[in-house]
């Protein structure tokens, strides 16, 4: 019997796996970043998760793609679309979530989800790239100043700046503008992750503002957008551990609801308590690190008792 | 959850209305008898928005519509010369491209015929038909909630060395701030109707300025009876739309605007009408749907992307979505066929050039597209933000905000545009397209 599923999170910047366990305990994951969409990223990202957990691609019951390049992989049995993913790996990570931020390389999107888990309704950027990674990216490179390094020194913003255009490339003019004018680093990187937020707030205006509210995806780990965004909403955000791989740990569970129910139409015995959002939450593998109180949100649900209606509908495949 | 959204792979999945095929030829050929004006001494008015080409066809005067040219070029893959003509000219990419190309018709057309640009004078290439539109000798402006429009005009007049005689008849925005006011009701609707109408009049002696002659009043009643007539056959095959399947679907009606809304009022577009009407009737009746394996039922706001229309009608097949109406098809195009006394059509004529489905006041357009969200039974709304036409994109996350609070339906977004394909992304489209639809998929196994 296959005891494990993966999900891959397809990237457009960067590639992500994860391997559950058939009682959704998280084994191992993985993130790469080599590029838009990349293969080279997306084999690394499936080796490195592999390798982590001492297992190969023949020991997947399931695997379940999802991001740009979800339907580019052979080795993906199914494949669904990142609204879907995220909505139910951020769920699963923080299960009083009832809306979920997440930014990516090049898609920003909102998705609200009612209590039971449910998508209803998300919002997602234009073609334009403003208020997504790939934005910080192109502005980094105009400061000459690593990407990680960006939320940082952010932080040390001691004026208010304005970055008008939401156009990456107009943006990155407007910085160049703003530093010949003698603003400090510092100053128009507040100025940059403040524009990432008002972009983002608009995004949340589209499905309505509620809380709780989880950010998910690699611009998550910038303390300066968070920063920005919580200013911007008024509510605090909550944050995962590895807010990154929210999209691949929703793939895998929707990929460990569909084998679990192979297996026990093949006759396997399964764990009969398994609840996946429940399990994820005891394992704490997320909920630890989150950043603000969930309590003091918005109707928060009981933590841990949130049986998702999603995975409920999961293991109607 | 049901088995994941697939992108479409397998071609031909969309099954198409085959009297709507009809159309293609009734269309050559009233733009060959476009180009073929100059040759038989005919006087050309270009005009852009309302549909005042029965006026014209009844002076015998060949008609020009700005947007439908331009629709035309973008459907057959021919608006790259035109666009990039008026690129060159100095139109902005971000100005409306039904506009930007049809000014680059003009463009083309004065290179070609005046030699004006000797950078660029040449004998257009066969297959550019850019250049063939016959020059104005009037221009009518008539447009209803457009900002573009008149601009549009002025810039066509410039382009054609402000020779050109203009008229405007405005068309003003329907305020609905009344007590009494609703749609087509309302003492704003009765002020506003009389209004155009006598617009319309002065317009007619403008007409008659130009052509040195009385005005045909009798032959205008004639095409407004065959108007009268396509429109009612054309609503009555959109009314049976609300069967299950679809008996055709919103890429159906979107071929058959044409017929309806810019070729000559003559019996043809009865006839054409009547066939779509009777094949529509048939398939009711043997259950044969658009979308053979029709599982979704959307709706579609926003105007026709011309570049892409078989491409999205078979996109959308392939995902089993019948696209079952839209603001576009379903709230415009002599919608309002009992409006019109074909004995005395002018109040009628422009009562339908007000209902412009832009030129409500928001709470009058977001119940009118609820009503068809309701009617046809949609699982969702697809939002086609035209990049190019602000105009229509405007009241799109207020219909999106209502139709999930009111309707609980499920909305996506995508960019695109009218007639420069560079703004649609193909994999924007299918993950927004795809988002939705495993969320309705979800909803549906949770209510069950």
């Amino acid at each position: 019997m296959k005891k494990h599923v993966m999900g891959i999170d397809f990237g457009s910047t960067t590639a992500k796996a994860v391997i559950l366990d058939l009682n959704g305990n998280l084994v191992a994951w993985s993130v790469a970043h080599m590029g838009a969409v990349s293969n080279a990223a997306v084999d690394q990202a499936v080796a490195e998760v592999l390798a982590k957990a001492g297992l190969t691609q023949a020991d997947m019951g399931r695997t379940v793609s999802t991001g740009y390049g979800r339907r580019m992989l052979d080795i993906a049995d199914k494949n669904f679309t990142e609204i879907t993913c995220h909505a139910r790996g951020a769920v699963a990570m923080v299960p009083e979530a009832r809306l979920v931020i997440d930014i990516g390389g090049q898609d920003s999107k909102t998705i609200a989800v009612d209590s039971n888990g449910l998508v209803a309704q998300f919002a997602m950027n234009d073609r334009c790239a403003a208020g997504t990674g790939k934005f910080l990216e192109v502005l980094a490179r105009a400061m000459e100043i690593p990407l990680e390094d960006m939320g940082e020194l952010a932080m040390e913003a001691t004026q208010e700046l304005k970055i008008s255009s939401m156009c990456a490339t107009f943006a990155e003019t407007e910085v160049i503008s703003l530093r010949a004018e003698g603003y400090s680093k510092p100053d128009v990187l507040g100025a940059v992750h403040q524009s990432i937020a008002t972009r983002t707030l608009g995004l949340v205006n589209r499905v309505g503002k509620k809380g709780p509210v989880v950010m998910t995806g690699g611009v998550a780990r910038n303390r300066a957008a968070v920063h920005f965004i919580e200013k911007a909403l008024g509510m605090p955000l909550l944050l995962p551990d590895i807010p990154q791989i929210a999209g691949a740990l929703g793939a895998a569970l929707i990929g460990l609801d569909d084998w679990r129910i192979e297996l026990g139409k093949a006759g396997e015995t399964l764990d009969e308590d398994y609840h996946v959002d429940a399990q994820m939450t005891l394992d704490k593998a997320c909920v630890t690190g989150c950043k603000g109180d969930p309590a003091a949100a918005a109707n928060p649900p009981k933590p841990g008792k949130l049986q998702s209606a999603v995975g409920t509908i999961q293991k109607e495949l | 959850m049901n088995a994941p959204v697939q992108p479409p792979k397998l071609p031909g999945a969309a099954n198409k209305l085959k009297s709507t095929r009809m159309a293609g030829k009734l269309v050559n050929e009233y733009w060959e008898m476009v180009w073929r004006a100059k040759e038989e001494g005919k006087l050309v008015c270009w005009y852009e928005g309302s549909s005042i080409n029965p006026f014209l066809e009844a002076a015998d005067i060949v008609w020009v519509h700005g947007e439908a040219y331009s629709a035309m070029l973008a459907a057959r893959h021919q608006e790259g010369p035109a666009q990039a003509a008026a690129e060159e000219r100095g139109y902005s990419r971000e100005l409306c491209s039904y506009a930007r190309t049809h000014l680059g018709c003009a463009v083309n057309n004065q290179r070609h015929r005046n030699g004006s640009d000797s950078a660029f004078a040449d004998v257009p290439a066969d297959e550019d038909i850019s250049a063939k539109l016959p020059p104005p000798d009037m221009i009518i402006s008539a447009y209803a909630y457009c900002s573009t429009g008149q601009q549009w005009d002025e810039m066509t007049s410039r382009l054609f060395g402000k020779k050109i005689p203009i008229f405007n008849v405005s068309i003003p925005w329907i305020w609905a701030s009344g007590k009494d006011a609703g749609y087509c009701r309302g003492k704003e609707w009765e002020e506003t109707s009389v209004y155009v109408a006598r617009q319309l009049e002065e317009m007619v002696k403008f007409i008659e300025e130009r052509t040195g002659k009385p005005y045909p009043w009798d032959r205008l009643r004639e095409l407004m009876r065959n108007v009268k007539r396509a429109s009612e056959l054309r609503l009555e095959a959109m009314d049976m739309c609300t069967a299950r399947p679809a008996p055709a679907t919103l890429f159906d009606w979107s071929v058959s605007i044409a017929p309806i809304n810019q070729l000559p009022c003559t019996t043809d577009i009865v006839d054409y009408f009547t066939k779509v009407r009777d094949e529509v009737a048939e398939r009711v009746r043997t259950g044969e749907g658009a979308v053979p394996k029709e599982k979704y039922r959307l709706f579609f706001d926003g105007i026709m992307n011309w570049n892409k229309l078989g491409w999205l009608a078979e996109k959308f097949a392939k995902y089993d979505a019948a696209v079952v109406a839209g603001r576009y098809t379903h709230m415009a195009f002599w919608q309002e066929p009992d409006l019109i006394d074909a004995n005395d059509p002018v109040m009628g004529m422009g009562q339908n050039y007000l209902i412009c489905p832009n030129n409500h006041s928001s709470p009058i357009l977001i119940d009118l597209v609820m009503g068809l969200c309701e009617k046809y039974q949609v699982d969702g709304i697809v939002f086609h933000a035209t990049r190019t036409c602000r105009a229509f994109t405007n009241p799109m996350h207020l219909i999106a905000e209502t139709a999930h609070s009111r309707l609980g339906l499920q909305t996506s977004m995508f960019e695109g545009d009218v007639a420069d394909e560079s703004f649609y992304k193909d994999e924007l489209l299918n993950t927004r397209v795809e988002a939705m639809l495993e969320a309705i998929d979800a909803r549906r196994l949770a209510t069950a």
